[in-house]
């Protein structure tokens, strides 16, 4: 296993009212769950925590969280990652599915 | 072709949000109250949020029904000791309130890697199925995937009111590789598709009637099957189980030598047996119709 954090600055996210959190994926082969939850200490940052059962990838990690986080306005919230050696294209895919759970109105 | 999704390639979560009527759903136990596996980690495998097992509460056509939806991609939709409690809880919660309790099954059983804890989780969650049952709140299993219903949830889904299957649902408790396994592959042949699917597929179970109802595979088919059944509850008498003992024996002497499938399809009345396993749920039924081993 593989586990870090790492903050990323990012635009602030207006967060839909009545919204604490979003979530995308399952945990499974080549896939991974991402959990956005709100996190108003830190209107311009994205946190992030990752747990990964494959090790020896966190720059790829980085490189995939960093563009995220430069791309869309995710500020004020915390990225949690439970990931099942999903490949960089998933990650960024699942990242972008659970930013628009978010911004979908119930 | 109908544009709704197919049932079996839902997720657990897309499964009950595509039941249930459209924003009723509040999830017990959500993903940000991480209750999740003391053991996994140990053993250094991924943990999920939900520990594979999504439950809460909703409404079905207006009705207030509780509900627990397995993550089949998580360690097989697997009972560890948290996802069973959650099961139990369902349960329990649902046998006080007298609020129908349905399943969306998609598991091997028994999470291995959690041994005594998986074990005792899941006999206390059929326990709670009893207290469902003896309070005659209804219970409802719903096998809709190609994980299926093996291994303790297997019984598990016996041990429930009704259930529901698919086309592409399995039920059992020893999976096709562990029977092949034990008795060879001359014997039972667990990469032979065909043959799992009409030994313990939806369409053989349904016409054994261990599944009561077969549903097709879309969450509208599946929705209007749990609907009729909300109302029901079948009782359980010690005169109801010698008459459920007595059915099985006698489809054992029935068919307790016969190893070709097709010939369990034919006796019960299935008279082209390839039409039949192209046919639609709602085919497959209007052919089984007068022919099923159990009439409900």
């Amino acid at each position: 296993m593989e586990k870090f954090e790492k903050t990323f600055p990012s635009k602030p996210l207006a967060w839909p009212r009545g919204k604490q959190w979003a979530l995308a994926g399952v945990v499974g082969s080549g896939n991974l769950e991402v959990l956005f939850e709100r996190n108003a200490k830190k209107p311009d940052k994205m946190d992030c925590r990752v747990e990964s059962s494959i090790p020896g990838y966190k720059g790829s990690w980085l490189a995939a969280l960093g563009d995220f986080a430069a791309n869309y306005p995710v500020g004020g919230t915390k990225v949690t990652i439970h990931d099942q050696g999903a490949d960089p294209i998933v990650v960024t895919f699942r990242l972008r599915q659970a930013y628009d759970h978010l911004k979908k109105t119930p | 072709m109908s544009s709704a999704p197919l049932f079996h390639e839902q997720t657990a979560r897309q499964r009950l949000a595509s039941l249930v009527d459209p924003g009723s759903f509040t999830e017990f136990l959500p993903p940000p109250e991480r209750v999740m596996s003391p053991y996994l980690p140990l053993l250094d495998i991924p943990v999920s949020f939900d520990d594979g097992l999504v439950i809460g509460r909703a409404k079905l056509g207006g009705t207030p029904v509780y509900l627990a939806a397995q993550v089949g991609q998580f360690v097989g939709g697997s009972v560890g000791e948290v996802h069973g409690a959650k099961l139990t809880g369902i349960l329990k919660a649902a046998a006080r309130d007298g609020i129908p309790c349905v399943f969306i099954v998609e598991s091997g059983g028994v999470r291995l890697h959690e041994g005594s804890s998986g074990e005792i989780a899941i006999s206390e969650a059929m326990r709670a199925v009893f207290e469902c049952r003896a309070k005659r709140v209804p219970t409802i299993a719903v096998i809709g995937s190609d994980i299926g219903a093996y291994g303790g949830m297997g019984i598990l889904t016996t041990c429930c009111d009704f259930r529901i299957m698919t086309e592409h649902g399995r039920l059992g408790i020893s999976g096709p590789i562990v029977i092949e396994k034990w008795m060879g592959k001359q014997a039972y042949d667990s990469s032979n598709r065909a043959l799992v699917w009409k030994t313990s597929g939806g369409k053989t179970k349904f016409l054994l009637g261990d599944a009561d109802v077969l549903a097709g595979d879309d969450a509208a088919s599946v929705a209007a099957a749990i609907k009729k059944l909300l109302a029901k509850s079948a009782p359980l008498t010690i005169k109801i189980l010698k008459a459920r003992q007595q059915e099985l024996e006698k489809r054992l002497k029935t068919f307790g030598e016969t190893s070709d499938p097709d010939a369990i399809w034919k006796a019960l009345g299935i008279r082209n047996v390839a039409e039949a396993s192209l046919a639609s749920a709602t085919e497959f039924v209007a052919l089984a119709k007068k022919n099923r081993f159990i009439n409900h």
